[in-house]
């Protein structure tokens, strides 16, 4: 292959990439989404406050105040957990 | 009970304890196997925690035995458990009673990916339009750093659609006829452990850029290998959250947006 034609190919192969990517819906854009906080079952969180880095799945108790799980943009509010002592909890943006 | 051992013999004592933990023919006086016991227990279990598909294609009693056996051979050398497991699929390499599932070794490759994976340093990572905004003719000079999370596991068996059905399904889906060999690809985007296939010879592709090649010699390396398809790697690398910095030209430098 010369030099011109290695160009072509990889500059036509990274638009390619491209447009396979576009659509196929970027997992690593959080854009559509927001953490909610207070209503992920035990192992289940995507993360918490609590300042450990290792945090995914570490929750030990249903609905840990302190550990969030990723939820779609706007729905976090009306998310509407059932605690063990029979009490009604909303999901929250911040740590409780 | 028996009385304490006198404080010149309690070194000599304690060597024969520590060693006798882990064998499993080891007589071991009054109530001390209990704690034999109780670590090869705990072991096993931080095992297939690690490692439960393994676990699921050997049946928990194999795995046990096989884990014990592991235990024996490799005890820990760190006090972290979550270091424990690294030589675990090494050891399958050469586990003559597993030799019937000959894949169980890549599986266990692939579990120990992933929960390195988990446990890696956060970074932030690219988006492939970072690579569109490029110049065509600079593209074969980009230098694409890994992030940190980011691991290939390349495999002779299917071991990827293997890893996904034993660890999603309840009932596991036979795979075609058509079930060759398969290219992993482990990363953690929103810290999430993902599992992805990527074409053949891209683990070549991968290791071409780890050692900080550009991304023409990369490519030339991994195109030697019969189904590599550049578009297809670059796609599922960005898209997986594989790529945290991207330079041009010779000079690397990180660039964490």
């Amino acid at each position: 292959m010369t030099v011109r034609s290695t160009h072509l190919a990889l500059a036509a192969a990274v638009a390619a990439a491209s447009l396979m990517s576009a659509g196929a819906g970027a997992q690593t854009a959080n854009a559509d989404k927001e953490k909610c906080f207070g209503i992920a079952m035990a192992g289940k969180n995507d993360c918490a406050a609590t300042g450990n880095n290792s945090c995914a799945g570490q929750t030990k108790a249903d609905y840990d105040a302190k550990a969030w799980k990723y939820v779609a943009k706007g729905t976090c509010a009306s998310m509407e957990v059932t605690l063990k002592d029979g009490m009604k909890r909303k999901g929250t943006l911040m740590p409780m | 009970m028996r009385e304490p051992p006198e404080a010149n013999d309690l070194r000599a004592w304690q060597s024969v304890f520590a060693a006798s933990l882990l064998r499993a023919g080891a007589i071991m006086p009054d109530r001390q196997a209990v704690h034999r016991n109780n670590t090869r227990a705990s072991l096993s279990s931080a095992l297939a925690a690690r490692f439960p598909v393994v676990r699921r294609l050997v049946g928990p009693d194999f795995f046990r035995a096989m884990a014990l056996c592991f235990i024996e051979r490799q005890p820990p050398r760190s006090p972290v458990l979550a270091e424990y497991g690294a030589g675990f699929a090494h050891f399958l390499d050469g586990f003559a009673p597993a030799r019937e599932v000959a894949y169980l070794a890549d599986v266990a490759r692939l579990e120990w990916a992933r929960h390195l994976a988990f446990h890696a340093e956060e970074a932030a990572a690219l988006s492939i339009e970072r690579l569109t905004a490029v110049a065509p003719d600079r593209l074969e000079q980009v230098r694409l750093g890994l992030h940190p999370a980011a691991s290939v596991v390349a495999s002779a068996w299917p071991v990827v659609s293997i890893w996904t059905t034993n660890a999603h399904d309840q009932e596991v889906r036979p795979l075609g006829d058509g079930a060759g060999s398969e290219c992993a690809l482990v990363t953690r985007p929103e810290l999430h452990v993902l599992v992805s296939a990527l074409p053949a010879g891209s683990d070549r592709l991968v290791a071409a850029l780890a050692e900080g090649n550009g991304l023409a010699e990369a490519v030339a390396r991994a195109a030697t290998v019969e189904g590599f398809d550049t578009a297809t790697a670059l796609s599922v690398l960005f898209r997986s959250g594989a790529v945290a910095s991207l330079s041009v030209g010779s000079f690397h430098s990180m660039e964490l947006s």
